[in-house]
């Protein structure tokens, strides 16, 4: 957890506590960085420009409670600056073995965590017809277990399209599954 | 919505659990900390250079003195602007003016023409002599009025013998003194 008072240091201009608040920060914002995106490379550099922006505007935050929701805000709109401009080569190519992946983690029990990579591919293939609305709503809700209000806050849309946008979200990614699995 | 489908949650709960994971902050946090130096070093260069450029404007006395200056501009812009106002009035009324000499002057310079080609011997050839239609007409009604005053001066000459002798006179010496020459 971010201490408060850490993050009260660096407000003040504490390079030092800075490096600290870096290390505590960047794992979960490469996590949804990362889910969202689904490569690592441009998850890290969403990372690496959130940070500099926090150190530049740590000063503008009213409260440190704020934090964390304002990182993820950070978060989700580097990481659709990056989608925007890749949006002309998508990377990703849905395939069988994909689906033959899935269905084997799953078989073999939930204790079995998945790579980097094969988390990159199963989201991918899972999410692929989705806005980026539902995307980022689903990730945030589903696998990074906020709320709706969190999540309302954090991407500036309203509750109501947040459920709505989760809804579809979940009804796609259901009939893929029922699907292919 | 909450799917019911097991498969679906199965997924679910495995991309949950494989939370995707950074090797290591170092990078990060190195790449980070190189990024924000780099954006302090150009952002003092900047307010450096700025400060070196406009930096007196900060002096109180330049400041009025400025000011000053400003309101000197103003003053002298306007009376000049009034000023211009003035000579473009007089200038639209002297154009009418103009107009009525240079008619005139069409006639006086035909009539010189005229004059050197007579004393020229008639040297000249005709067709150098170029005039239009409305010169023409001046031309006409010069002569008509010079011929009009001719009969006049001539009447006056006759009803006065004296007058008569002396310009007989005159002439006579006239043509003798050109005679000598």
């Amino acid at each position: 957890m971010i201490d408060i008072q850490l993050i009260e240091e660096c407000r003040g201009g504490n390079f030092n506590n800075f490096r600290k608040l870096i290390e505590l920060t960047s794992p979960f914002a490469y996590s949804v960085a990362f889910r969202i995106l689904g490569n690592e490379d441009q998850a890290k550099d969403v990372v690496q420009e959130t940070m500099v922006t926090i150190w530049q505007k740590l000063k503008k935050i009213k409260s440190a409670e704020v934090y964390k929701t304002w990182i993820y805000r950070i978060v989700i709109n580097k990481c659709y600056d990056q989608i925007r401009k890749r949006k002309r080569n998508p990377e990703f190519i849905a395939d069988e073995q994909t689906w033959a992946l899935i269905s084997n983690r799953i078989s073999v029990g939930p204790s079995a965590a998945l790579e980097n990579s094969e988390t990159s591919k199963i989201i991918g293939l899972l999410t692929e017809r989705l806005s980026y609305k539902q995307k980022t709503v689903f990730v945030l809700s589903d696998l990074e277990g906020m709320s709706n209000d969190e999540i309302s806050e954090i991407t500036g849309i309203s509750k109501s399209a947040v459920k709505a946008n989760l809804y579809h979200a979940r009804k796609s990614i259901s009939e893929k599954v029922e699907k292919y699995l | 919505m909450e799917p019911e489908n097991e498969k679906y949650n199965k997924v679910l709960d495995l991309l949950r659990k494989s939370k995707p994971g950074l090797d290591s902050t170092d990078d990060i946090e190195r790449e980070v900390i190189k990024r924000i130096e780099r954006v302090n070093h150009a952002g003092l260069f900047l307010s450096d250079a700025f400060d070196f450029l406009f930096g007196w404007v900060y002096i109180q006395w330049i400041r009025r003195s400025l000011i000053a200056a400003s309101v000197a501009l103003v003053l002298v812009f306007v009376y000049q602007q009034s000023v211009i106002l003035k000579r473009i009035d007089y200038l639209s009324r002297q154009t009418i003016v103009t107009e009525r000499e240079s008619r005139f002057a069409h006639a006086e310079e035909v009539e010189k023409m005229l004059m050197v080609y007579r004393n020229s011997g008639m040297r000249f050839p005709s067709k150098n002599i170029t005039i239009s239609e409305r010169q023409m007409k001046e031309l006409i009604e010069s002569v008509n009025e010079l011929q009009l005053k001719y009969k006049d001066l001539e009447n006056l000459i006759e009803e006065d013998p004296e007058l008569k002798k002396m310009i007989e006179k005159k002439l006579i010496e006239n043509n003798r003194t050109n005679n000598n020459l």
